[in-house]
């Protein structure tokens, strides 16, 4: 590390070391076929959860799918007219199937982000400052961590109607202590190096030196929970909608699993159970692979919770 | 040495006062709950006003609300958890055997899982680069990441429905009626209903102890320490057991912290194989409004998790010398 005594030069020292990470981070994932594979899907699923609503047929909840006869198509495989089937209640699979994707996206996407953020700054702060303000925020997040997510979470949706974006904040304000700590953690390296303590010493403010010379530096950190923070809020989405704790106004793929496995047609009808199980599955492994290879090149401390 | 008793006891009194906290959250969850048991019970017919005033009498449901709350928390933290208000028998029968139902399944897949994930991930950590490597962590990724509900729901369609191996759901056949936990967990049929859970919640543990194991042994392998076995002319396979055994703190910490996780990590799973355990008995609980049971089942949960954490902090400081005993957790 250099030690250049102007603040600018510093700074754009350090965004360029950033931009030279990321390119790294680039070329890696072009180099590494599972993540390339993880970023098509991921891609897939972002333009599902964009326009799948609009290419689904049918409405998936409104419409009964009908036989020539006229009669109400009940758990038919795929034909057709319904290429991914029907449900036992004459819907359309493949409009659910598409239409779902949005509230999964919706979740998946904002709850990571909501994650990562709240993370990444109690994380900062904490390692920052250390001390009284770190001895509180790590109390905190020691709290988070012993109130057992699941349960709390049906224990709130129990008395306030399930909408995705109550959900999204439910899994967010559970979630932040991953990446809370691993920031922390790396914050705690990066605070003694010469660097910083020399932006400090030419007399730069705490919230600059913590904002514009420690942050750039744990922010892949913060990037990698963010995308894990991504799976972990779609897979949480999932659970909770599986468990009969979803959004009653959409269809979301956990949705249509609880659907299925509730009406006690997982024995024959796998056509209603794939389209959402893979969706899902697809989306939270991909992410899962392109934060693999991200963290070859970080390197954080590893650590892994689900 | 005294260093390390001043952090014990701060340890020990940060979890005392999570978990004071802990259970007043609970408390104050549960009573913004709207609607309580005994609604349903009136609009069915079953009770009239008056007999439901005296239950709430008996249960002090009707005292003011810090009285409430003292008595609760006297009661919770002696693990008296009252009476389940719906099977009107105490929480503690209700919860025992599922309590007991849920660690059958669960800590022998976790010991399975740390010992055999571990192995195979000291193994492609050092041979790293592998095709073995490549493919053990395609597939534990796709087992850690994907919801536990989906890999059982496949799983059943698989090995139940598709080739008729194992029956899909329960721990016993409808009929058996054993008397007594050895009667009920020594029997073939037992062991027909266990395998496929126990399979599931084995591979979905199974990539966190993998990639921990791969890591720590990747990192030690360019360490100086090594060098210096090799220096000492240390064979391959000696030099793997010194790097396995350098990588054993995280999966030890990790295996402690898991375990105190065990009880809400799978009530997924507990829900699609039917499996009578304590994770299926809060959602039905919760479900059914029966408060004390829910009480005492989060509480259960929450102080296991509570209790795992300080013992991974303990194991870290411990056995890493390098951590200091001030300041935080060990992750």
């Amino acid at each position: 590390m250099s030690t250049d005594t102007t603040n600018g030069a510093v700074i754009f020292e350090r965004i360029d070391t950033w931009r030279t990470i990321l390119k790294d981070q680039f070329d890696f994932i072009r180099r590494d076929n599972l993540a390339l594979v993880g970023v098509i899907i991921v891609a897939t699923f972002v333009f599902l959860g964009l326009f799948g609503p609009m290419l689904a047929p049918h409405n998936p909840i409104e419409h009964d799918m009908k036989t020539e006869e006229g009669s109400i198509m009940r758990l038919s495989s795929p034909n057709a007219k319904a290429p991914l089937g029907t449900t036992a209640y004459g819907k359309d699979i493949l409009s659910q199937f598409l239409a779902g994707a949005r509230p999964t996206l919706i979740v998946g996407l904002f709850g990571g982000l909501g994650t990562g953020a709240i993370g990444f700054l109690v994380g900062l702060v904490s390692g920052y400052y250390g001390g009284g303000v770190d001895e509180v925020l790590m109390r905190l997040t020691d709290l988070t961590f012993s109130l057992p997510f699941m349960p709390m979470a049906l224990l709130l949706l129990t008395f306030v109607t399930p909408n995705i974006w109550l959900i999204t904040l439910i899994i967010a304000g559970f979630l932040w202590k991953m990446p809370a700590r691993v920031v922390r953690s790396e914050v705690l390296s990066v605070r003694e190096r010469t660097f910083v303590k020399s932006a400090r010493a030419s007399g730069a403010s705490n919230l600059r030196t913590m904002f514009f010379h420690v942050a750039p530096n744990v922010l892949p950190i913060g990037f990698l929970y963010t995308a894990y923070g991504v799976a972990w809020s779609i897979a949480a989405q999932a659970s909770l909608a599986f468990l009969g704790f979803g959004d009653p106004t959409m269809t979301s793929w956990g949705r249509m699993l609880r659907m299925v496995f509730d009406s006690g047609n997982i024995r024959i009808a796998w056509w209603w159970v794939f389209p959402p199980a893979l969706g899902i599955a697809a989306i939270t492994t991909s992410v899962f692979l392109i934060g693999r290879a991200y963290e070859e090149v970080i390197n954080p401390e590893i650590e892994i919770e689900s | 040495m005294s260093d390390f008793r001043r952090f014990l006891v701060k340890r020990f009194a940060i979890a005392a006062a999570l978990t004071l906290i802990a259970v007043s959250i609970i408390f104050v969850v549960l009573r913004m709950l709207p609607g309580s048991p005994f609604e349903a019970l009136i609009t069915a017919g079953n009770l009239s006003e008056e007999q439901v005033n005296e239950i709430m009498g008996i249960y002090g449901l009707n005292k003011p609300l810090w009285q409430q709350y003292l008595s609760y928390l006297k009661s919770i933290l002696t693990f008296q958890f009252g009476y389940s208000i719906l099977r009107s028998r105490p929480v503690w029968e209700v919860l025992e055997p599922k309590l007991v139902n849920t660690l059958v399944l669960l800590v022998p897949a976790l010991v399975t899982t740390a010992i055999l994930s571990s192995l195979l991930g000291m193994y492609v950590g050092w041979n790293r680069g592998g095709k073995l490597e490549k493919a053990s962590i395609i597939v534990t990724t796709f087992l850690r990441s994907t919801p536990v509900f989906i890999t059982a729901i496949i799983f059943v369609i698989l090995f139940s429905y598709t080739f008729g191996l194992v029956p899909a759901f329960g721990m016993r056949e409808v009929t058996a009626s054993p008397t007594g936990y050895l009667d009920t967990y020594l029997s073939t049929d037992f062991l027909h209903h266990y395998i496929l859970p126990f399979s599931v919640a084995v591979l979905y543990y199974s990539g966190d102890f993998l990639l921990l194991a791969r890591n720590g042994v990747v990192e030690k392998k360019g360490s100086e320490f090594l060098k210096l076995h090799r220096a000492k002319g240390l064979s391959e396979f000696e030099q793997l057991a010194r790097a396995g055994r350098n990588s054993m703190l995280p999966i030890l910490t990790y295996f402690a912290l898991r375990l105190g996780m065990i009880f809400q990590g799978l009530i997924l799973l507990e829900v699609v194989f039917a499996w009578p355990g304590i994770g299926r008995a809060l959602v039905l609980a919760i479900q059914q409004q029966d408060y004390p049971l829910v009480q005492a089942a989060v509480f259960i949960m929450a102080l296991a998790v509570i209790i795992a954490n300080l013992l991974a902090d303990v194991l870290y400081a411990y056995f890493d010398p390098t951590v200091s005993t001030s300041g935080g957790g060990a992750a």
